[in-house]
């Protein structure tokens, strides 16, 4: 009883959010953007669940939550797939109004661009064959590793082994490939899209204990500290309604589905 | 059959497109040790093929070639250990410009007779001096004049102790001034007793050193003779043309 | 004017001085020359082979098929097979032929270097054969005949007088293909071998200052390249010298 009585209050709340988003987005001009009625997006499309190409178009988590913010902000959502590495470089320089793309918000990210409050939170995992003998992260040492270049995994791996035990791959699905064929002997990635690789190719598995913990924010160029607040509203009021957790959990249940 | 007859030629024929151009059409011959046959008739009548497919440098379509006993056309003979024993000498001289005049003559007797490098320069030096060219054997073929290098290709064809000397048009691409030298280096060999087989344009050379003129036209030998009855008494009338152009 | 030097001196200092990173492009400086230098001495070498066999057949085929045989046979199989492996490796991206090598072909192979080396030498292979042959069969005629007629087979021919003649003519056109490899190989990131233009990137995708380090690669490149090409010209003013006919 207790609980529905919490889902009621909480649906209120949603539902005063909601109307005073409403209000902030009925004055467009509060927000400025590059493209005047649009949001531009920078994403990295070869991260699944988050971002990946689908037909023609775009899909995941941050694909879903950059439209739903787009929606709050009566903006049109323009996605722009572009390599990892030229993201914040891009929306630094005001090629695109946001990043989103599984970013990780960092001391050195910090100086180049502004990060909105934590939208997801995502757990670096270790992706080994089923017959490794690595059986924890305390037996990577002196294994080789596979990364996607320029993700906190491949920071972080970097920072902890040396260079020399890190093979950096253009996109998440060729560590993986790499992982199969033997190049390397583990792969530390995202968790969600970590479950999707393990899920589609056969023999691997992922360790039980998680590399590292983090979590993900969306960046804003440092000028556009309007933005910057439109976007930390939408989120809170995304969170409040569940709707956030809603678009998790439509691509991380589905995943574990097949 | 002559017992002397060093190469034997029966039946030879060089083709081209399937029959529709007839370089070589049937031709015999035989030729002794020690003669100089010296081969006449307009270009293009097939006597530098002829003399090319004596080597087999041109395959012959059909026929036999029996040099030194043994047929060289045969699919199943070793041409390469025959052609060591056929020097050649070609109308554009044909030195190999990477390699000095030494370095044209050695090759052959070091690479292929195994002799050491130090006995394949004193052999090449000696061979210089009989062309008169000592001074120049360290120099590059580009440095030399056309005399100077048609000389050393005879040199050069030389040092592998051929038994017969194939000449193909030699004095062809010289300039006049130039003939003479050359001409007098070919003069000494037959002196020397080396079986030679030129072909020509020099009437005088036929005339002088000739055992045999040969007349060829059309890929056949019209005529063949001693010099002295050919040039007097030619009796092919193409021959007679020929000669007419050429004897003024 | 001053605020943008000292922007750009802090973006310098961020991309190479920080953490070491100069080591990075040092390190994929290295790995592009070994990866160019190992593939052109690959690439020469097959490159001689496959000339060797297509200028063959190209000369001697017409002559051997009349005598029939085994090695023409042969020949003919090594011609096919040659023509076969240039229109393969030239009709497709040297990226695709990479990743090919690297996750099908090379699997067992976790040297990334190795099999950059491997795959660019074979690629290059293809190029400096068509190089080699046009060399070969720009040497006159003549040239064969006067060996032949020493009584050299066909191969000594090629190894004593042609190839030493041909070597000297494509030198300029070899030296070509070394300076077009160079840049070639910046493509060996998609198999996790940290070449330069992947330590830029690497600087870049840590850094986020795109400007500092892509200006970097790209002016090291430059810089070899310039050499390169100082050197070819020297070598084809000797060349020039030794030819005066």
């Amino acid at each position: 009883m207790k609980k529905v009585s919490l889902s009621i209050v909480a649906a209120l709340l949603a539902a005063v959010m909601t109307l005073s988003m409403t209000v902030f987005a009925a004055e467009p001009a509060a927000v400025k953007t590059v493209q005047e009625g649009s949001l531009n997006i920078a994403t990295n499309a070869e991260f699944p669940p988050y971002e990946y190409k689908e037909g023609d178009g775009f899909a995941g988590i941050d694909i879903e939550i950059a439209g739903a913010i787009a929606e709050q902000l009566g903006l049109e959502l323009v996605v722009n797939d572009v390599e990892f590495g030229s993201i914040i470089g891009g929306v630094q320089s005001g090629k695109y109004d946001i990043g989103i793309a599984g970013m990780t918000k960092t001391e050195e990210r910090l100086q180049s661009v502004n990060f909105s409050e934590t939208y997801a939170t995502a757990v670096q995992v270790i992706i080994v064959k089923e017959d490794s003998e690595i059986q924890s992260v305390d037996d990577l040492e002196g294994h080789k590793i596979g990364v996607q270049q320029d993700t906190t995994g491949d920071i972080y791996c970097c920072d902890d082994f040396g260079d020399d035990m890190v093979t950096e791959y253009r996109n998440g699905a060729e560590a993986v490939q790499a992982l199969i064929a033997g190049k390397v002997d583990c792969v530390v990635i995202d968790n969600e899209p970590a479950k999707s690789y393990v899920a589609a190719a056969q023999g691997l598995k992922i360790l039980d204990t998680e590399y590292v913990t983090e979590e993900y924010a969306i960046c804003i160029a440092k000028e556009n500290e309007d933005l910057l607040a439109a976007i930390n509203g939408v989120i809170a009021q995304l969170q409040e309604s569940g709707a956030l957790q809603e678009i998790v959990d439509k691509y991380i249940t589905a995943e574990e589905a097949e | 059959m002559d017992n002397d007859a060093l190469i034997q030629v029966r039946g030879l024929k060089k083709y081209y497109n399937d029959g529709a151009v007839k370089a070589i059409d049937g031709v015999d011959i035989d030729i002794r040790k020690g003669e100089v046959v010296v081969i006449i008739g307009p270009s293009g009548c097939g006597k530098s093929t002829f003399l090319k497919s004596l080597n087999l440098l041109e395959l012959p379509t059909e026929g036999k070639i029996i040099f030194e006993g043994e047929d060289i056309n045969d699919s199943k003979v070793n041409v390469n250990i025959h052609r060591q024993k056929m020097g050649m000498v070609f109308q554009h001289f044909n030195l190999f410009p990477h390699m000095t005049v030494l370095g044209n003559i050695m090759l052959a007797p070091v690479k292929l007779k195994g002799i050491s490098k130090e006995e394949g320069r004193k052999k090449a030096m000696e061979l210089l001096r009989m062309v008169h060219l000592e001074d120049k054997a360290e120099e590059y073929p580009a440095m030399l004049s056309g005399g100077q290098k048609q000389r050393i290709a005879i040199a050069r064809a030389l040092a592998m102790d051929p038994d017969v000397m194939l000449f193909d048009e030699p004095t062809s691409a010289l300039d006049p001034e130039m003939v003479g030298e050359v001409l007098d280096i070919m003069k000494e060999l037959a002196r020397e007793g080396m079986t030679m087989i030129v072909v020509t344009h020099e009437m005088g050379f036929a005339k002088e050193v000739g055992s045999r003129v040969i007349f060829f036209d059309s890929g056949q030998i019209r005529e063949e003779n001693s010099p002295a009855e050919f040039f007097a008494h030619p009796k092919d009338p193409r021959l007679q043309e020929f000669l007419s152009k050429v004897l003024i | 004017m001053a605020e943008w030097f000292h922007s750009i001196a802090d973006a310098f200092n961020r991309c190479f001085i920080e953490d070491n990173r100069w080591k990075w492009m040092l390190e994929g400086l290295g790995n592009t020359m070994i990866i160019t230098i190992f593939a052109l001495l690959i690439g020469i070498v097959l490159g001689i082979i496959i000339a060797a066999v297509r200028s063959t057949y190209d000369m001697n085929g017409a002559s051997m098929k009349k005598k029939g045989g085994l090695s023409y046979v042969l020949l003919r199989i090594g011609n096919f097979i040659c023509n076969l492996f240039l229109t393969v490796i030239r009709g497709t991206p040297v990226v695709v032929q990479l990743m090919i090598m690297y996750f099908v072909i090379l699997v067992n192979v976790t040297n990334g270097v190795l099999v950059a080396v491997i795959a660019f030498g074979i690629n290059s292979g293809a190029y400096v054969a068509e190089i080699f042959r046009s060399g070969i069969m720009s040497i006159d005629e003549g040239q064969i005949e006067a060996g032949r007629s020493l009584g050299f087979n066909y191969i000594q021919t090629m190894i004593f007088i042609i190839i030493p003649q041909a070597v000297k003519v494509v030198l300029p056109t070899l030296f070509n293909e070394l300076i077009v490899l160079i840049k070639e190989t910046s493509v060996a990131g998609y198999v996790g071998v940290m070449d330069l233009t992947k330590a830029g990137d690497k600087i870049r995708g840590r850094t986020f200052e795109a400007f500092v380090p892509l200006i970097a690669v790209a002016v090291v490149y430059l810089i070899i390249v310039i050499i390169l090409t100082r050197i070819l010209r020297i070598i084809e003013k000797r060349l020039r010298k030794g030819e005066r006919r």
